[in-house]
């Protein structure tokens, strides 16, 4: 703790909670306390931590105003700067850590707190996860306010709430929930504020962490809440009836509640020409049924069904399988984990070197695989053709959380072939449809059936038909449109 | 630990639509060509169905009384409780015979096609398995999982379009179209149909988790229309297909027209067919399990304790040894399964025909009071 | 209430209890240790047996040869070939059913067609061919030349199945059970010649329940195809008037009368002049017309001799007995009409129109 006293000055032990906040700022080296002597018989001591205040701004903010303006009191002094009073040694100790300065006010007997945060943070980039060609590139950062910011521009409404929380007995980080008040069903807001507040934890690193908490499921693969580091995206489920939460030093924001559906949906769809937006939204379910099940599906015909092929294809099957050694199980679960360990290793090697593993990847499961006799013709184009299928899926969560789904269907097609392959659907299906997210079913508008919701499913409806908020929100307000007159 | 048979919400109008349609839609629908080998038994499923249509129309009264979304408690104040213990004795025998010819009847079906060397005892272990899985999410979510077991199931319908068009089908095949002889097999036929719309029955007693709705006639009969409706297509195309003389030979119609669907990628469809079938059997079975958990309650008299887990495990574990008793002992031979058919098909028609009218006479009665 | 690690126990449990009982799988269906044949030749043996061979290895680039055993039962061959090849053979792929002429006439086939037609296994749209010669012979000699020669069979006859070309008569199982279980209508099959070299379709043969009473080749197959089988020919030659016509489609109208004493058969033919060779000049209309006279009298003949050699030998492949099921009376027997089908009169009337490919002068 760095210390400067003006030795002329020696009012120390006047001053109430003094010694006690400097015990709690022990063996800080970046906690500062500084005397400044106003006037001739007045000192003024300010205490920080110099890491988490804006330094540049510390002379004409304070220092100044306090030299130069006799008389007043320090409060009104300061004028470029949020000044508020502390009331307790506990409120004094939260502040100085979210980057106030404190101040002691003699004349009234009272510290001051001066917010003046350091603004250390990355600037407003594209987002690395969710690219769009058409559409706004401004992407959420970790600082919360700039993310509100983003919000309200987007938003500018006097009924868009933000509520804020603190969450994390040690990393204490800032929760805020955004609503749009009068449009948003008030059992969410009221079930989102009761598991914020029951939350018990240490640390949260990151939004996801927080979902964990507050999610109704713990033990499935799908995830109840949509994260997201667009603003646009956010901006929209709002208006749709949805709550955001944002946390500190986090750059996802959390949607809820949503469906299955919404895990398919990207925000460019709305910006596309409705045909063409709704061919590729059917595009992405299809690649998920088929990358799902394209495995199985082989396994199974290849193990029980030899009667669904056609006499041609068998000709190549036979031809390329009767050198293996190996079951077609055996060798398409090979295959898959193989296939996530290039992807995983791919994502921690450092970029110089990818590319290598890139060249190596191909060859290793491409030709050689096949040439060593690991591995069939057939199976390595249905993987090929299965992995990039995957990445069709807008969610990365899902889309690991897919590689499970296929080898359980994998495990049931090797012991029961095609009617296996249906148990695990309706396995699958009944999961997903026994799921909830902040207590609205999971896999509407399906199960519960909401027929005008369907013009959002599967396809994208051109907008002009989209006059109603989807039903499963329950919102205040259904219609989109507002009567002029 | 929630309640297996909590409500959180109602439902529209268009599950009783869902629901009646796939309550129909099972074994039945294999076998019948079988047992109404004449191409005028047409007219048979068509009075059949509207006669059904009159039947659901008395359900629908009691749909929308007061006492059916009281659930028990409605029961309890309309017959009493001795009355409702003994129709609960009943209804766990009718339920256990139901699930049991369901489920038998379709591991025949994946026994002789997909598998003829397995034990049966695995696949009905299989199916029951996940019946439980679906179940074990409660009524509410096993009801409206229709939806889905609608959407998975009924597609089956269009790949039987192309058997209308010649040279396929020959229209004359068609001719007689009015009886020219009527038999006992005939009027077998008929009892085999109404015992067929006969699924519906068992909504009777799932009106407080469905909404009482008054405009839900309009779905009911749209319901049934759409089974009529299925009835006939898979009817007239087994008969253009084979012929009537050739029809009955065979046991299986409906699904060995499936085989002889060929597309460019793949061969045998009714493959994929008799798989996608499944989710109308796991669908009634689940519905089925959960009403025979509740009809245990009520003869215990522990409507009022919570629902267990071990409670509902162990209905399913009666349910499984006695379908494997019956495939052990009676299924296997063929005067046996004929037996058991037979007490089905006309449990099944009896049943349809007493309980919308008990239930609408009865609220009636009390009404008059 | 959904526990997971509930389930697990269950599972295990039920695993441990299903145990006791048998193993569920018994069959190896996988795709690499097993050999689906894709055709059975059926010939007479010595004895009152059967003769069943197949080529093995179906569809892999080894060395074939062809397996014969000599059977009472069908099934029991396919069994006994497993006991000769290294790979277990698989009906399930079964495509082509090749049965010898001899055990067609004798009749009797029903029973080895029933076979197939009850095993789920079986898909019912293998093709059904009655060989007459030694197939063996030629599949034996075609070894060395040609591979896959089983393979190229199925695929000419798919080839002539699929569009309705018209060309050959193509039947499948289905089809044939269907025709011979039907009361009003019998079954036909394609008849093809093989020997050593050769292996050519010759025409139908006629099936009066299940045993072969007539071939039909040439002119009459042709007659055949476009009275019944596709409607439709590709070439129709007539060397007597030394003309062919090219791309026939027909269109038939049968009027049976009340009584069923007679039929009135109408064709209605367009097509197009593809190739004259005669004497006429066909660019003049009414040189035209003649030809296309002759043309209905000389095929009005030949039709009106075939189907005097059907009611001889009473088949009636041409499904005329459908046409007496009325809607509302009762359906008569088969012996009824067959009663009525071999007094029957025939009336046969042909209307052609045809197109000719070269310009026709047109007489002002």
């Amino acid at each position: 703790m760095v210390e400067k006293y003006d030795p002329q000055m020696n009012n120390l032990q006047m001053l109430p909670w003094f010694d006690d906040l400097k015990q709690k700022l022990n063996l800080m080296d970046d906690a500062e306390v500084v005397e400044h002597r106003i006037g001739t018989s007045a000192s003024v001591h300010l205490l920080y931590i110099n890491t988490l205040i804006d330094q540049e701004r510390l002379n004409e903010t304070i220092i100044q105003p306090l030299h130069r303006s006799t008389g007043n009191s320090l409060a009104s002094r300061i004028t470029n700067a949020k000044v508020s009073e502390v009331i307790s040694i506990e409120d004094a100790e939260q502040k100085i850590m979210q980057g106030f300065i404190l101040l002691n006010d003699s004349v009234n007997d009272q510290w001051l707190g001066v917010q003046l945060e350091n603004p250390l943070g990355r600037a407003v980039e594209p987002s690395q996860t969710e690219t769009v060609i058409y559409g706004a590139k401004d992407s959420f950062s970790e600082q919360i306010d700039k993310n509100i910011t983003m919000l309200r521009r987007r938003l500018p409404i006097t009924t868009l709430k933000t509520e804020s929380f603190t969450v994390g007995s040690l990393s204490k980080s800032k929760v805020v929930l955004l609503y749009i008040d009068g449009l948003i069903n008030p059992e969410f807001v009221y079930l989102a504020r009761k598991k914020i507040e029951s939350v018990d934890f240490d640390q949260f690193l990151d939004s996801s962490q927080l979902a964990a908490f507050i999610e109704d499921h713990h033990h499935t693969v799908l995830p109840q809440f949509l994260q997201t580091d667009r603003p646009d995206a956010c901006a929209y489920a709002l208006g749709e009836g949805k709550l955001t939460l944002l946390v500190s030093n986090s750059p996802f924001a959390l949607i809820g509640p949503i469906t299955f559906f919404h895990l398919f949906q990207s925000p460019e769809d709305y910006f596309l020409r409705w045909p063409v937006a709704s061919f590729l939204r059917l595009i992405r379910y299809g690649s998920f049924m088929v990358s799902l099940t394209m495995i199985p599906f082989y396994v199974a015909l290849t193990t029980f069904h030899y009667q669904m092929i056609p006499l041609p294809i068998l000709f190549v099957l036979l031809e390329s399988r009767s050198k293996l050694p190996f079951t077609p199980f055996a060798e398409g679960v090979f295959m898959i984990i193989t296939l996530e360990i290039i992807k995983e290793a791919s994502l921690r090697m450092p970029s110089k070197t990818s590319q290598t593993l890139g060249v190596i990847g191909g060859i290793v499961i491409g030709q050689a695989a096949v040439e060593a006799g690991f591995a069939s013709k057939v199976l390595i184009v249905l993987m090929g053709i299965s992995a990039i299928a995957f990445f069709l899926v807008p969610n990365y969560q899902v889309t690991k959380s897919m590689v499970l789904m296929q080898v359980l269907l994998l495990i049931l097609a090797s012991f029961l072939g095609l009617p296996g392959i249906v148990i695990g659907m309706i396995g699958i299906l009944a999961h997903i449809h026994g799921l909830t997210s902040l207590g609205q079913p999971y896999f509407a508008p399906i199960a519960p059936f909401y027929g005008k919701d369907w013009k959002d499913l599967f396809i994208r409806g051109p907008l002009i038909w989209m006059k109603t908020r989807p039903k499963n929100l329950k919102p205040l307000r259904k219609s989109r449109k507002e009567i002029k007159k | 630990m929630k309640s297996l048979y909590n409500r959180t919400s109602t439902f529209n109008g268009i599950y009783f639509l869902l629901l009646i349609n796939r309550t129909q839609m099972h074994y039945y629908v294999l076998i019948m060509p079988v047992y109404l080998v004449h191409s005028y038994m047409i007219w048979g499923i068509v009075v059949m169905g509207l006669l059904s249509q009159l039947n659901v129309m008395l359900l629908s009264k009691w749909f929308t009384s007061s006492y059916a979304a009281k659930g028990y408690q409605g029961f309890l104040q309309l017959f009493g409780k001795r009355m409702v213990q003994v129709f609960a004795i009943f209804g766990l025998l009718i339920i256990l015979l139901k699930i049991s010819i369901l489920s038998l009847g379709y591991v025949e079906m994946l026994h002789s096609f997909i598998y003829p060397s397995m034990d049966k005892k695995w696949l009905i272990l299989v199916i029951l398995l996940i019946s439980l899985f679906v179940a074990s999410h409660g009524m509410e979510k096993t009801l409206r999982f229709v939806v889905i077991a609608f959407l998975c199931g009924a597609w089956i319908l269009i790949v039987f379009i192309p058997f209308f068009f010649p040279p396929i089908a020959n229209y004359r095949d068609l001719y007689p179209l009015i009886p020219t002889e009527w038999s006992g097999q005939s009027w077998q036929g008929l009892l085999f149909i109404w015992s067929a719309y006969s699924g519906s029955v068992y909504l009777a007693f799932m009106v407080p988790w469905l909404s009482s709705n008054k405009k839900i006639t309009k779905y009911l009969v749209i319901g049934n229309m759409l089974t009529i409706i299925e009835y006939l297509l898979l009817f007239i195309a087994t008969i253009l297909f084979y012929g009537s003389s050739f029809l009955s030979k065979i046991n299986f119609p409906v699904v060995y027209m499936g085989s002889y669907i060929e597309t460019n990628a793949l061969d045998r469809i009714d493959y994929i067919l008799i798989s996608f079938h499944m989710f109308n059997y796991v669908f009634d079975i689940s519905i089925l399990l959960l009403c025979f958990y509740g009809a245990i309650r009520v003869i215990m008299s522990k409507m009022n304790e919570r629902t267990t887990r071990i409670g509902l495990l162990s209905s399913w574990f009666v349910i499984l040894i006695s379908i494997i008793l019956m495939n052990q002992w009676l299924w296997q031979s063929v005067p046996g399964q004929k037996m058991l058919l037979n007490i089905q098909i006309w449990l099944g028609a009896f049943i349809y025909l007493l309980v919308p009218t008990i239930l609408f006479i009865a609220v009636k009665r009390k009404e008059s009071i | 209430m959904v526990l997971y690690k509930h389930y697990g126990i269950l599972v295990i449990v039920s695993l441990m209890w299903m145990s006791g009982c048998s193993s569920p799988f018994v069959e190896n269906n996988m795709i690499e240790e097993i050999a689906p044949v894709v055709f059975w030749s059926v010939d007479k043996g010595a004895e009152g047996k059967l003769k069943i061979s197949t080529l093995v290895p179906p569809l892999i680039q080894e060395e074939k040869r062809l397996l014969s055993n000599e059977v009472d039962l069908l099934k029991q061959g396919g069994k006994e070939f497993n006991l000769i090849y290294y790979r277990e053979l698989k009906q399930g792929q079964l495509r082509m059913l090749l049965i010898n002429e001899e055990l067609a006439k004798e009749g009797g086939i029903e029973k080895l067609i029933n076979t197939i037609l009850v095993d789920p296994d079986i898909s019912m749209r293998v093709y059904l061919l009655v060989v007459r010669g030694d197939f063996d012979e030629y599949i034996k000699n075609q070894l060395t030349k040609q591979e896959n020669q089983d393979y190229f069979l199925y695929r000419m006859l798919e080839h002539y199945e699929e569009h309705n070309q018209g060309e050959m008569s193509i039947v499948n199982i289905h089809q044939f059970m269907k025709r011979l279980y039907s009361p009003l209508k019998d079954p036909i099959l394609p008849v093809f010649h093989s020997d050593k070299n050769n292996f050519n379709y010759v025409g139908t043969a006629f099936f009066q329940k299940d045993k072969e009473v007539m071939v039909i080749q040439d002119v009459d197959d042709e007659i055949f195809q476009l009275l019944d089988n596709d409607h439709f020919l590709k070439i129709l030659a007539i060397p007597k008037l030394s003309i062919s016509l090219g791309r026939i489609r027909s269109n038939v109208r049968m009027k049976l009368s009340r009584d069923y004493s007679s039929l009135s058969l109408h064709v209605r033919l367009t097509g197009r002049i593809e190739e004259y060779h005669g004497e006429n000049n066909i660019q003049k209309e009414e040189q035209l017309e003649q030809l296309i006279h002759e043309i209905e009298v000389h095929l009005e003949e030949q039709t009106s001799d075939l189907l005097k050699r059907m009611q001889q030998w009473k088949v009636d492949p041409l499904e005329v007995g459908t046409y007496s099921l009325k809607p509302f009376s009762k359906e008569i027997t088969d012996e009824q009409w067959m009663e009525y089908w071999e007094n029957m009169k025939i009336n046969v009337d042909y209307d052609i129109k045809l197109y000719p490919l070269i310009n026709v002068e047109r007489l002002l």
